[in-house]
């Protein structure tokens, strides 16, 4: 059943390296996640195998993505850099994403803590 | 791979990680919980008082009370977290405690999805490149860290999105592009997503 899924897949990847011709202009590149790309899509609830031309979109607007962040945050705060803070400023509006942001930020900040904790246990013993 | 015991002992080795500490906080996992937005809005004021604090401090006491006054967002960043912390770790707890529950109900094809849901994630190092290749300077890891995050949670707007059409149009699940298409068009319509190329101009 997923044979043919993954024939068709095969044949557009095969038409995707040589053209490169996409209608946003991005094909030209290698792909640079198109592994986890798929697992995600999985993830967030797509089918188990997804189609590559609807990885490759989201690949494209991922990208996209973060490149208009990345700009938006160097215009804004110091100029130039992207820091947290510009980060942060620019999803405010958005509640999901703030909130992950927040999460992540804490957690990496807790586990840091312990990591460092762990060590000076290690190295005091 | 879709190892049922694993997703919970990923919880628990967590919580090894943080027997060291004594801090209550450590019961959150990785959960997503919904934390209200008076959380968030804690760190981002703490950089303010520490400037209010330095100006107060350095000339008279009227400036001192100045301070005091503009000080209250520090004081009452310390009691309100006492508060907060009891709160939070008790809907942190119950969130948990439902968590545990709904997950030791999945079937087998439900633990699968939902292990590739919480372990996919974007190469850091490729975001790291990519990032500093538009800025040209190096970025820190935390830049990173969220900048992944935050793209994960847009795959999933998008693919929600698009399932959401897919069901409406009467198709079935693999993705095709026009669903995708589709979604991105409603959620820019949302402005969910970031334009910065057409600048619309309202009156000319």
């Amino acid at each position: 059943m997923a044979d043919e899924e993954e024939e068709a897949g095969f044949e557009e990847e095969l038409d995707d390296g040589s053209g490169g011709m996409d209608s946003s202009g991005h094909g030209r590149r290698k792909r640079l996640f198109s592994k986890e790309l798929r697992c995600m899509m999985y993830g967030f609830g797509d089918d188990q195998n997804p189609y590559t031309e609807s990885v490759d979109i989201l690949e494209d607007l991922v990208i996209e993505f973060i490149t208009e962040m990345t700009h938006k945050a160097m215009s804004i705060g110091r100029q130039g850099r992207v820091q947290v803070e510009d980060i942060v400023f620019l999803i405010r509006k958005d509640p999901r994403k703030f909130a992950r942001v927040k999460d992540l930020l804490t957690m990496n900040e807790e586990l840091k803590r312990a990591r460092k904790a762990f060590d000076e246990a290690n190295y005091g013993s | 791979m879709a190892d049922p015991a694993r997703i919970k002992t990923e919880n628990s080795l967590e919580k090894e990680d943080f027997t060291n500490e004594d801090d209550p906080k450590t019961e959150q996992t990785e959960n997503v919980p919904e934390s209200s937005a008076d959380d968030t809005k804690e760190p981002s004021t703490q950089d303010h008082p520490k400037d209010l604090n330095a100006e107060g401090e350095a000339t008279a006491a009227d400036d001192e009370e100045e301070g005091t006054s503009g000080q209250p967002s520090s004081k009452r960043l310390k009691v309100e977290p006492e508060k907060k912390k009891e709160k939070r770790h008790k809907v942190d707890e119950d969130e948990i405690q439902k968590m545990q529950v709904l997950v030791s109900s999945f079937s087998e094809e439900q633990l699968n999805r939902y292990e590739m849901y919480r372990r996919s994630a974007f190469p850091k190092a490729a975001i790291k490149r990519l990032i500093q290749s538009i800025t040209g300077s190096s970025v820190s890891q935390n830049v990173v860290i969220a900048m992944s995050g935050i793209s994960k949670v847009f795959v999933g707007e998008i693919v929600e999105e698009a399932l959401d059409v897919c069901e409406k149009w009467g198709d079935t699940p693999p993705l095709q592009p026009k669903h995708l298409r589709e979604a991105v068009r409603r959620l820019k319509s949302r402005d969910q997503i970031p334009n910065t190329k057409c600048k619309h101009i309202l009156f000319h």
